[in-house]
């Protein structure tokens, strides 16, 4: 089935849902804006809360997509919504230091933050009231206090929430306001088209002509806007807006490769751990919004980030290293338990990357760096320091000599939690803040896109996701992503008719 | 003969497999073979060949294959296995481990009795 529409924006996270809604009034001029979401859309009761369930349902490989190597694992979703289905909903304004070292020329601080304070607010962002914060979060924010660390309170996008403490598995109660929520039902309202269950194979560069595929509905999710089959799509305009792993993906499949040889590069995702300690009595900890605080005090000198964070049975168990007895009285303890995401702020390298798999699907390769690796050992001792200046009994670091280090060994952290105990393979890595792969920069030698996410060389073809981020975030980036997505609308808009003359002159 | 090795391999890793009835050991094995088949057939071919190689590789060690060993013996074997210096068959046991939590604690009653008892109103939990 062939369709024609002007504005095309592949996927619905915080970049296409961002975008759909910044494009929204062009419908009122006259064009068509459609957004193709490979996801189901879901009704508010499909949301169980129940983990496998869950799991399978929202994130690709039910949130377990192996990197080359098998060394970690990487959580993205795909639904209407994208990923700001499953996040937390922490907000964080990108910091002046970080767009420095970007380096993109025409890429400022300053119009990140005025587009981020526009999407904070529609999003209803505020700190959490205090009474609603669970002891997971303030021992955490109390052990960082006694050391002397610098401990803040995440600012949310909640509306009405209800602290199932399920936003990882989406929101129960509706709660958080992801794209689902805000941006996507306005763009409705306005007129643009959302397809859900249209999976974007490729885009033909020539003519413009993407191709997709959508989907029968399987019984769980609203059916799509369009029957189930093949559709060839001719556009005037395309964002990729797929996520890190897809976006550079659909342009590989595209042909792109050879002409922008950093297309796939530089793939990062601030690589996590677990660490969970273990305190003398009942503490709450899966009540309640899981994360509420974050240190930021080794950031720039030791490179990491420590955040609270509390997580369900399975992915608990399968997160902690070990197994047998030790592991299962942890795992008995649930309720004693406080947990600490440590997250790696890591290097963006060319040989990071995203590629093609003979079956066209795309495979992640990539590799933990000496200093990466260091990070993730520095981290996993400050998140030990912070527990036990909390109370706990002991402390479960994936990378510890030892299953559980008791508060009686403090003393001998650097000893107990030694890059030497770090076996890859052994200890679970995870990552979720997926980014890189399209960079944006000066020319297509070492980038994909301009500073306003046109890919280079076609100017009617953009990104706008975290595929963007020239190197790591160094926060939660979804805000970022937001703001990102806000420019290359407008670039979009601005240059939509110029856009369409050229492409009517070439079909000509 | 690999479903007994996974059996048995479950049972070393969580303890309490032991002791499941019917209907939650017939989940134990159902949940992770659903997750399975959604991934390469590769994958599956890697986890038959990891069980046949703990299996077989306990009989030098221990002079008997590894489903007939005793509860002590197992979880040491098992252990060489996470602490391997072959990273490949660390990140093979890596995988095991996960589909035995996923086939137990992926059930709901079963991660109930961690005193996981998740409710959509959690805040109304938080001060008593």
């Amino acid at each position: 089935m062939d369709k024609d529409i002007d504005i095309v924006i592949i996927g619905s996270g915080a970049g296409g849902g961002a975008c759909a809604s910044a494009l929204a009034p062009l419908v009122a001029q006259g064009l068509k804006v459609a957004v193709l979401e490979w996801g189901p859309e879901f009704r508010d009761a499909e949301f169980t809360g129940r983990e496998l369930e869950m799991a399978e349902r929202l994130y690709f490989d039910g949130g377990g997509v192996l990197t080359k190597d098998k060394s970690m694992t990487l959580a993205f979703c795909k639904a209407y919504g994208g990923s700001t289905v499953v996040y937390t909903g922490t907000t964080l304004p990108i910091a002046v230091d970080t767009v420095e070292r970007w380096g993109v020329p025409g890429l400022q601080h300053g119009d990140l933050i005025l587009r981020s304070r526009k999407y904070a607010l529609q999003n209803n962002v505020h700190a959490l009231e205090g009474h609603l914060i669970n002891e997971n979060n303030r021992l955490f924010e109390r052990g960082c206090k006694r050391l002397g660390w610098c401990v803040e309170q995440f600012p949310l996008n909640l509306k009405g929430c209800q602290g199932s403490g399920l936003c990882n598995l989406g929101c129960p109660n509706a709660a958080k306001q992801g794209t689902h929520r805000v941006q996507l039902p306005a763009a409705r309202r306005a007129g643009v088209e959302v397809v859900t269950r249209c999976r974007v194979s490729s885009i033909d560069v020539r003519t413009r002509r993407i191709s997709a595929r959508v989907e029968a509905c399987d019984g769980v999710g609203l059916p799509s806007a369009w029957a189930p089959g093949e559709y060839r799509i001719r556009a005037d305009a395309v964002i990729v807006a797929a996520g890190a792993v897809n976006s550079p993906a659909i342009l590989l499949r595209s042909g792109l490769g050879a002409a922008l040889p950093a297309l796939g590069g530089y793939f990062t995702c601030h690589p996590a751990l677990i660490l969970a300690g273990v305190h003398g009595r009942k503490i709450s900890n899966y009540h309640g919004h899981p994360k509420s605080f974050f240190c930021d005090e080794f950031a720039a000198r030791k490179r990491f980030l420590l955040e609270t964070c509390m997580y369900f049975p399975f992915t608990t168990a399968k997160n902690l290293a070990g197994f047998g007895q030790e592991h299962e009285s942890m795992m008995a303890d649930f309720s004693k338990l406080q947990m600490i995401l440590a997250l790696a702020l890591d290097d963006a390298l060319r040989d990071n990357r995203v590629s093609l798999g003979r079956d066209g699907e795309p495979i992640v390769d990539y590799r933990l760096t000496e200093a990466t690796l260091f990070s993730l050992v520095e981290s996993m001792r400050a998140a030990a320091r912070v527990m036990f200046a909390a109370g706990a009994a002991s402390v479960h670091a994936p990378a510890g000599r030892d299953f559980s280090i008791p508060r009686s060994t403090e003393i001998s952290l650097d000893d107990l939690i030694n890059a030497r105990y770090f076996k890859q393979g052994k200890v679970s890595i995870s990552a979720a803040h997926l980014m890189g792969g399209c960079r944006m920069g000066k020319d297509a030698s070492d980038s994909v896109t301009d500073s306003w996410g046109q890919v280079h060389g076609f100017p009617w073809l953009f990104v706008a996701d975290a595929s963007l981020f020239p190197k790591c975030a160094e926060i939660n980036p979804y805000l970022t992503i937001m703001a990102m997505a806000d420019r290359v609308a407008e670039a979009v808009a601005a240059r939509h008719s110029e856009i369409k003359k050229v492409n009517n002159l070439a079909y000509a | 003969m690999l479903q007994s090795v996974f059996l048995a391999a479950a049972e070393t890793i969580v303890p309490a497999c032991v002791a499941l009835s019917g209907a939650h050991r017939e989940a134990l094995l159902r949940i992770p073979l659903h997750a399975l088949r959604s991934r390469p057939v590769m994958m599956r071919r890697q986890l038959a060949i990891l069980l046949w190689v703990i299996e077989c590789s306990a009989l030098p060690r221990w002079g008997s294959v590894f489903t007939r060993l005793d509860a002590a013996a197992r979880d040491r074997h098992l252990r060489w296995f996470q602490d391997c210096p072959f990273e490949l068959l660390r990140k093979g046991f890596w995988g095991l481990k996960v589909l035995v939590y996923m086939g137990y604690y992926g059930q709901p009653d079963l991660a109930a009795r961690c005193g996981y008892a998740v409710t959509k109103s959690g805040n109304e939990m938080l001060h008593g």
